[in-house]
Parts: C-alpha cells; sequence; structure tokens
C-alpha cells in the first residue's frame, strides 16, 4: 500500500465517520484542537482505522503520541510497514 | 479612583452576601426539604431540592449584584415542546452555573471534579445528584443521566469542559450528545454573553455590566436521528456560535 493510497483511505475514515469535510483534511490539522475530536471520538475512529486497514491499533502505545492528521498517516505507514494483518483491504 | 473605590466596595458587599445567604440559606434549603421529604416521595423531595437551588441561584445572579450586574434572559423557543431537554451551553465565566437558574425547569449540571470540593456548594451539587463526568466512565456517566431524564428532570452541559481563555467558542466533548442519540431527548442550545468579566477567568472580581442569556428552540430527535455524535455536537456547536455573534452585534439578527 502506497503512502498516497494511505492518506486516502484515511481522510475516508474521517469524512465517513465524523462527516469532516474533505477540504479540512489537512496532514498538519490538529485532530483535537482544528478538528474537535475528544477521547470518545478517538475509540471511534480507533475502531474504524483497525476495520479499514485491518490493523490492530487499540493497545499500540505510540497512539498516545498522536496530534495531527499527519501522525496518523505516519503511524498508519509504520504499522503497514511492519507487516500487521491486511484483512480489511476487502473493505475499502 | 472613584470608579475603583465603587468596585471593591460593590465586590466587599457581594461577597459578604454570597457567603452569608450561602452559609445560611442552603443548610435552611435542605433542612425544610428534609423535613418535607418524610411526609413526600423521595422523587418529589428531589424536585423541591433542585427548585431551591435555583431560587438560591437566582437570588445570586439577579439580587445580589444589583443594580451593577443586570442579567437578560430570552427564551427564542419557537416550538414550545415539553421537557426534559438536555440543555448545553457555552461556557466563560464561574457564573455560568449559577446563570442556569434562569431556566425554568427542574435540572441537574454536568460539573468537573472541582465544584463537589467547594464547601456547602459541593455538598449541595452532590446532593441534587448534579453529574461529575469526570469521575465516572462515559457508561456510568450516561446510564445515570438516561435515568435522570426517564425521571422527567433535565441536564445541563457546558460541552467545552472548561471556561474559554479567550471568550472564542471551544471544541465540544461529545459525551452529552452521545447521551442525547442514545435518548432521543431534545438537545436546547443555551447562549450566554457579557460575563466575560463577571468573573473574568483566574479572578473573583466582578466587573459591572449586562448579561444576556438566551435559549435557543430545541433541536429534536427528528432533526438529528442519523447523525454521528460529532456532526450532532458541531451542529449545535455552530448553533450557538451563530447565536453568539448576534447577542454581540457582529452576526445578523
Amino acid at each position: 500500500m502506497t503512502e498516497q493510497e494511505i492518506i486516502k483511505l484515511t481522510n475516508q475514515v474521517f469524512e465517513d465517520s465524523f462527516e469532516i469535510e474533505k477540504e479540512l483534511l489537512k496532514k498538519e490539522m490538529n485532530i483535537f484542537q482544528d478538528l474537535g475530536l475528544d477521547s470518545l471520538d478517538i475509540v471511534d475512529l480507533v475502531v474504524a482505522l483497525q476495520e479499514k486497514f485491518g490493523v490492530k491499533i487499540r493497545n499500540d502505545e505510540r497512539i498516545k503520541s498522536i496530534r495531527t492528521l499527519g501522525d496518523i498517516y505516519k503511524f498508519i505507514t509504520a504499522l503497514k510497514a511492519e507487516g500487521s494483518t491486511p484483512a480489511a483491504d476487502s473493505q475499502k | 479612583m472613584k470608579k475603583s473605590f465603587i468596585l471593591i466596595c460593590f465586590n466587599t458587599i457581594f461577597y459578604l452576601l454570597f457567603i452569608l445567604f450561602s452559609f445560611v440559606g442552603i443548610p435552611l434549603f435542605s433542612l425544610i426539604v428534609a423535613i418535607q421529604s418524610v411526609f413526600i416521595s423521595h422523587r418529589k423531595a428531589m424536585g423541591k431540592f433542585r427548585r431551591a437551588i435555583s431560587w438560591y441561584g437566582l437570588v445570586i445572579i439577579k439580587a445580589l449584584p444589583y443594580p451593577f450586574v443586570t442579567v437578560r434572559y430570552k427564551d427564542l423557543d419557537k416550538t414550545k415542546i415539553a421537557g426534559p431537554f438536555i440543555f448545553t451551553c457555552n461556557h466563560r465565566s464561574a457564573s455560568d452555573p449559577f446563570l442556569m437558574s434562569c431556566l425554568p425547569y427542574e435540572f441537574v449540571q454536568v460539573v468537573n471534579i472541582w465544584p463537589f470540593k467547594l464547601p456547602v456548594l459541593g455538598f449541595m451539587a452532590r446532593s441534587a445528584g448534579y453529574l461529575s463526568v469526570r469521575e465516572m466512565p462515559f457508561e456510568a456517566f450516561s446510564e445515570k443521566a438516561e435515568k435522570l431524564l426517564k425521571d422527567g428532570v433535565s441536564i445541563v452541559a457546558f460541552p467545552e469542559g472548561t471556561r474559554s481563555v479567550d471568550g472564542s467558542l471551544g471544541q465540544f466533548h461529545g459525551s452529552i450528545f452521545r447521551v442525547a442519540l442514545k435518548t432521543g431527548y431534545p438537545v436546547v442550545p443555551v447562549c450566554i454573553t457579557g460575563n466575560e468579566r463577571i468573573p473574568a477567568r483566574g479572578t473573583l472580581l466582578l466587573r459591572p455590566g449586562t448579561v444576556k442569556i438566551h435559549k435557543l428552540s430545541p433541536v429534536t430527535n427528528y432533526e438529528y436521528a442519523g447523525l454521528t455524535p460529532y456532526k450532532l455536537k458541531n451542529v449545535v456547536r455552530q448553533l450557538i456560535a451563530d447565536e453568539i455573534e448576534v447577542m454581540e452585534g457582529r452576526g445578523n439578527d
């Protein structure tokens, strides 16, 4: 999966799960301050990302340091590179 | 010089009366309700206790600071549907919870941890069933809120979670909107302006001014069904932001 594909699919999660306008989805956007997600939204986000990418995120400590959309792209890219199960590619 | 003197006099008198009224009024209200509760049901006694808290709040916000601070409450609800409601309000000042006394409903407030630690007021809030959202997991909060709503008790929340630093409307937390989506009760936006310095964040000094409170039409289950919690909180946030613009003379009436 290329970086561009990861960005596209992550943005899709934000559009589908939170109905956030495409124009707001830039890598420098802070997901809390700029996009207004709260702790409960993060739980929904984690579930949606897990389904979208077929990766396990819930217990990953790195998630605590995520602040921007760009951090999420990097995190998913790293997970994919580490070879997490590609189970949910069919759900795209 | 003269202005400063008047300000000091106003604040001294206000806080003396505030302390006196709180330390005498609250135990007195509590005692009266406690005596009544022997003869009436627990539910009715709680209703009376919460009404008593609203009267207490009205004295604090309308009588004690008068004429230096005036409060103008407007009900802009065009639907007039019956409650209970989930009120969601912007948060600029420590006076906001007191100003909610203008709402003519039986309600409890969703509060942070620290109000429960205040002498007398904390006891009163805990006894009235106020919800300390940070001291319980969301599921417990949701269950308690649902039970209150089913009992006919409205809920007042400040979804920004903390007072605004610069007066701007902060991002909203979604807990109370998840409760709305789960229970289907109407969400009512409430807007407060003019109390940014009554008192300002980080001080107890009250400045003279006029506080405006606008209660808007409810967003009903019919309107919000199918929205995500994130979308609902932002729909309500936008309604509040638009009304604040109007109230402050920056928007279209």
